[in-house]
């Protein structure tokens, strides 16, 4: 214990006499004293700490790194609904906007409809005109949906529906349009022979008309759609392979109720059921999110489903009772339903990917379900709402003039999203730390071996000089990357958990890079040996290890910063080079190199350039910065140097 | 030297063994499927038995049949002959079968060094061409407009992963500009003769944007390391004597300093024509480059573990080969080391 204490007083005494000076009161004597013209007497040390933060854009590099040091590392504390494995299949690819939720000023005062189901919503407005808003670009496309068609611009539209990549809307003749994307049978006429895999849009729609009056719901799916007459006949088209019981559909009559959820579509057929044409699916049904299912026909009890709306995994519906009920599968970190008070109920349900809101009689508004983007955050002023529009990941709340009262939910994406739809800013930042502290712990471990074989080697000289270095030279004739690869390939292929692979590749990258600084630490060493003070320790007694660690290292320690902070960079560049090529960390866990990963082939570098701008930025800039201090900082302590000045 | 190689071929046997792979298991097994209809109605003890005699047979074969790992060690390499008193290690030219490819080892990774060795090398002399002249001029006019600028842009270069590089230049070049392919090494469905004007042309267009990438990723590190051992060797006294003397500027600085400068340069260029083979293979493979770093990802990807320590050994090889290539250069460069000697 006594000996810890005295090893961390040293330590401290270092570290006192690097920053402040062994001759602080003597130097602060001098200059106190105008009348005697003596020279300011600086330590090495303060010496270079001066001239270090005179070079503006040094100051700048480290103020960088520290703000990204800063960012990643107490960003994640941020971040409490992140994890690594987010995927969002109606979110790919969403370039970076925060236009989500920002309702066009035309709109806000006037609105009619909201509907949204990917990652642009459509409004319509009491006056007939359709607005886009949202991230409106259509993947690689081409096609934006703000680009609305001259002749829906020009009709007075009653319904809008939105899907993934097209849109739906009928004006008030009852004529039908569609926009967007429409190659795999959104809407548009298509052989049937030749596409067996499209349902075609029916051919009164196609060229005719139908009865607007008479409309009572028209709905968006993936790449389907639907219109829901009042007497209970419906039309139904879109594409066939994402919706796996659409054909049980067509053969049907009557419907009281339909929506699309991920996969499949639901209707209501009798009241007693939800109708998805197979067996198994949706029959348990639950009170509230979180309460345990029991089978329909127990749960119905005689009551009659009357009305349904759906997320993409689980469905709510509407009993002739007035209240709801809850089937299909639900996220564990689900909001459950709020309470009702007494002899309230919902007046309209409406359904996003994965939330829910409800208007009820007293005029509340509530939101449950899904809330991992904030669906779920109601503002807490909302009063007056006689409406509610629900779009993906959105919530709209309007009054009875038609006036804007409240929105809230997802925002945007400020750096976009990737291929897997998770939001790139959070991966940026919890990446951020894995590189960080990958690059850390390597150079730690590549920096405690350098020093101890360089010293080692650089002091005793002789037989262990010659085995170190040729321990030295080995390990440097090992071809870095191709090594590396090998390593964390062997590694990747045996069954240990994740942590202890990222701690073992930490290690390789350690191991493999020290042969630099014990070089240099050696060359140090042998020329800091020939100084009197290390002949006076000798001659004082004092043991050959202590002189070696103990007196020389520490005057050594400035090259050992110097690369120290080089060799970060270095480390961190390797560990993205290794997982960019797939062999380093791996998807889903974050870094800045797999990241990259994605960003192999034309498409994804042309058409979604924030997969890969955003990540090379943070990259190159902690880079520059961390090389340029290290640059900065072995010029200030090179003596040498001012004279180039 | 020799004591490096031995170790290092320790380290290449180690690695050898670390790929979950043993041949005579599956060999063994491939034997089995394919004298399915022989071994039909055979009950399994006796299926069982069969393996066990194919098993020990491939064992002795490729010499693990022992559980020591020296002698194996030793006829791996080819030194201590094998269960049937003869010796195929590598020292015999035996690398190896692949087993993804079906092909001998040697077959396979001929077509590979080729494009690997060509491109290496034009790309050394490229940013040869280039950085040596930009670092002399850099170091005379220290300190200038253009220095400061170049010193920016040289950092920019070497603090960047080469693959950040690779993906905006293939955006520039490929997506914005659209002069080259992005990746590949001939145009689809053209069979040229080799070695003609039209196969160079087709060549060259496929070779040219990762030539400009390697190259220019290797700007920054040599450019800054010319400049600084031309402003050490600038700064000696000789030089200042030799402009005292009246020797002309050029002579000064291309025949005084830069005589002096080449020592860590030709140390820093042979190092880095080392280096710069382990990181073809980031370019090769973004670039889909046929050659011996896609090899590698290949082949580590199916585990295919001959291929994979061959091309460790040619690495290896490689840097070994530059370090002696740096031991002899030092006398040709310079004189002091020869007198020595």
């Amino acid at each position: 214990m006594n000996k810890k204490k005295g090893f961390f007083a040293t330590l401290g005494a270092w570290f006192k006499r690097a920053f402040f000076g062994g001759s602080n009161t003597m130097a602060q004597e001098i200059e106190h004293d105008p009348t005697q013209d003596y020279e300011e007497i600086v330590t090495p040390i303060k010496q270079i700490v001066r001239s270090f933060f005179e070079r503006r854009i040094a100051v700048i590099a480290i103020c960088v790194v520290i703000a990204m040091f800063l960012l990643t590392f107490i960003g994640p504390l941020f971040m409490p609904k992140y994890y690594d494995s987010y995927t969002e299949v109606t979110q790919k690819n969403v370039p970076p906007t925060m236009s989500m939720l920002s309702v066009p000023a035309k709109l806000k005062n006037d609105i009619k409809m909201i509907d949204s189901f990917g990652s642009f919503t459509v409004g319509l407005s009491n006056a007939g005109d359709v607005y886009v808003w949202g991230a409106t670009q259509l993947g690689t496309t081409g096609l934006d949906m703000k680009d609305i068609p001259q002749e829906i611009r020009d009709a007075k539209i009653e319904y809008v529906a939105a899907g993934i990549d097209h849109a739906v809307a009928i004006d008030e003749n009852g004529k039908v349009y569609c926009w967007g994307y429409g190659k795999l049978g959104q809407f548009g006429y298509f052989d049937p022979g030749e596409n067996p895999n499209i349902l075609v849009e029916p051919d009164e729609l196609l060229n005719g008309t139908i009865d607007v009056a008479n409309i009572k719901k028209v709905t968006c799916g993936y790449q389907c759609s639907a219109i829901l007459m009042n007497d209970g006949s419906f039309y139904l088209w879109g594409n066939k392979n994402v919706y796996q019981n659409i054909e049980n559909f067509t053969s049907l009559e009557k419907i009281q109720d339909i929506d699309f959820a991920l996969n499949f579509v639901v209707g209501i057929t009798d009241g007693n059921s939800i109708y998805t044409g197979k067996r198994g699916l949706y029959d348990q049904y639950r009170a509230n999110i979180g309460e345990k299912a029991i089978p329909a026909k127990q749960f119905l009890d005689g009551r009659k489903i009357v009305a349904l709306s759906t997320t993409s995994s689980n469905v709510c519906g509407e009993l002739d009772d007035g209240t709801l009920f809850f089937t299909g599968d639900f996220a564990s970190n689900s909001v459950p339903m709020p309470a009702l008070h007494e002899g309230e109920r919902f007046v309209s349900i409406c359904s996003g990917t994965y939330h829910y809101t409800g208007l009820t009689t007293e005029g509340r508004v509530l939101s449950w379900g899904g809330n991992i983007l904030n669906q779920c955050e109601l503002p807490k002023d909302l009063s007056g709402a006689s409406r509610i529009y629900a779009g993906a990941f959105q919530s709209y709340a309007v009054n009875d003039n038609g006036e804007l009262v409240g929105k809230w939910g997802l925002k945007g994406y400020l750096f976009g999203t990737d291929t897997y739809g998770a939001n790139i800013f959070h991966r940026i930042i919890q990446g951020g730390k894995m590189t960080m502290t990958i690059g850390a712990v390597a150079v730690i471990i590549s920096t405690i071996i350098g020093i101890i074989i360089g010293c080692l080697s650089g002091y005793f000289g002789g037989k262990v000089d010659l085995l170190l270095m040729r321990l030295t030279e080995i390990v440097s004739a090992i071809p870095f990357l191709p090594f590396a690869l090998i390593l964390s390939a062997i590694m990747a292929q045996s069954d240990i958990s994740e942590n202890k692979k990222i701690f073992i590749l930490m290690v390789i990258l350690g191991v493999l890079t020290w042969p630099g600084l014990a070089r240099m630490v050696r060359g140090q060493v042998l020329a800091a040996r020939e100084n009197e003070y290390v002949t006076a320790a000798k001659a004082m007694g004092v043991k050959e290890g202590v002189i070696a660690f103990k007196h020389i290292l520490p005057n050594i320690i400035s090259i050992i910063l110097v690369s120290l902070t080089l060799d970060f960079a270095g480390c961190m560049l390797t560990e993205s080079s290794l997982s960019y090529l797939g062999f380093g960390v791996t998807y889903p866990r974050p870094t800045w190199g797999n990241m990259l990963n994605g960003a192999n082939n034309l498409t994804i570098i042309k058409n979604f350039w924030w997969q890969w701008v955003f990540t090379s930025i943070f990259l190159a800039i902690t880079c520059i910065c961390i090389n340029i201090v290290g640059d900065t900082l072995r010029d200030v302590m090179d003596p040498k140097s001012d004279r180039d000045k | 030297m020799l004591l490096v190689l031995l170790i290092l071929s320790i380290l290449m046997f180690l690695i050898y063994n670390l790929i979950p792979n043993n041949r005579a298991y599956t060999d063994a097994r491939n034997d089995m499927n394919s004298m399915k209809s022989a071994l039909k109605g055979k009950s399994e003890a006796e299926k069982e038995a069969f393996f066990q005699q194919r098993y020990e047979e491939y064992q002795r074969q490729y010499g693990t049949d022992t559980k020591n790992q020296v002698v194996r060690y030793l006829r791996w390499i080819g030194l201590y002959p094998n269960y049937y008193g003869r010796f195929s290690g590598l020292l015999q030219g035996n690398f190896g079968y692949s087993y993804e490819l079906k092909d001998e080892v040697l077959n396979v990774i001929k077509e590979p060094m080729k494009n690997t060795i060509f491109i290496n090398v034009f790309a050394t002399i490229l940013a040869l061409g280039i950085t040596i002249p930009l670092g002399i001029k850099l170091a005379v006019k220290k300190g200038t407009k253009l220095d400061q600028t170049v010193q920016v842009l040289t950092l920019l270069g070497y603090s960047l992963p080469a693959f950040v590089i690779c993906i905006v230049f293939i955006w520039i070049f490929c997506s914005q500009l659209g002069w080259f392919p992005p990746s590949g090494m001939k145009t689809p469905g053209t069979n040229y003769t080799p070695w003609t004007w039209i196969w160079f042309k087709d060549r060259m267009k496929y070779m040219a944007l990762p030539l400009i990438t390697m190259t220019f990723c290797s700007l920054g590190g040599m450019t800054r390391y010319v400049r600084a051992s031309m402003i050490d060797a600038l700064s000696m006294d000789c030089i200042r004597t030799a402009r005292a003397k009246g020797v002309k500027e050029k002579v000064v600085v291309y025949s005084h300093a830069w005589r002096n400068a080449l020592i860590p340069i030709v140390t820093l260029v042979v190092g880095w024509f080392l280096g710069i083979f382990g990181g073809s293979l980031m370019f090769e493979n973004i670039f889909g480059i046929n050659g011996m770093g896609k090899l590698m990802i290949q082949s580590l990807r199916t585990a295919d573990s001959d291929v994979i320590v061959l091309l460790q050994m040619f690495y290896v090889f490689v840097s070994l080969i530059g370090n002696l290539i740096i031991d002899l250069v030092y006398g040709l460069v310079d004189p002091r080391v020869r007198v020595s000697a």
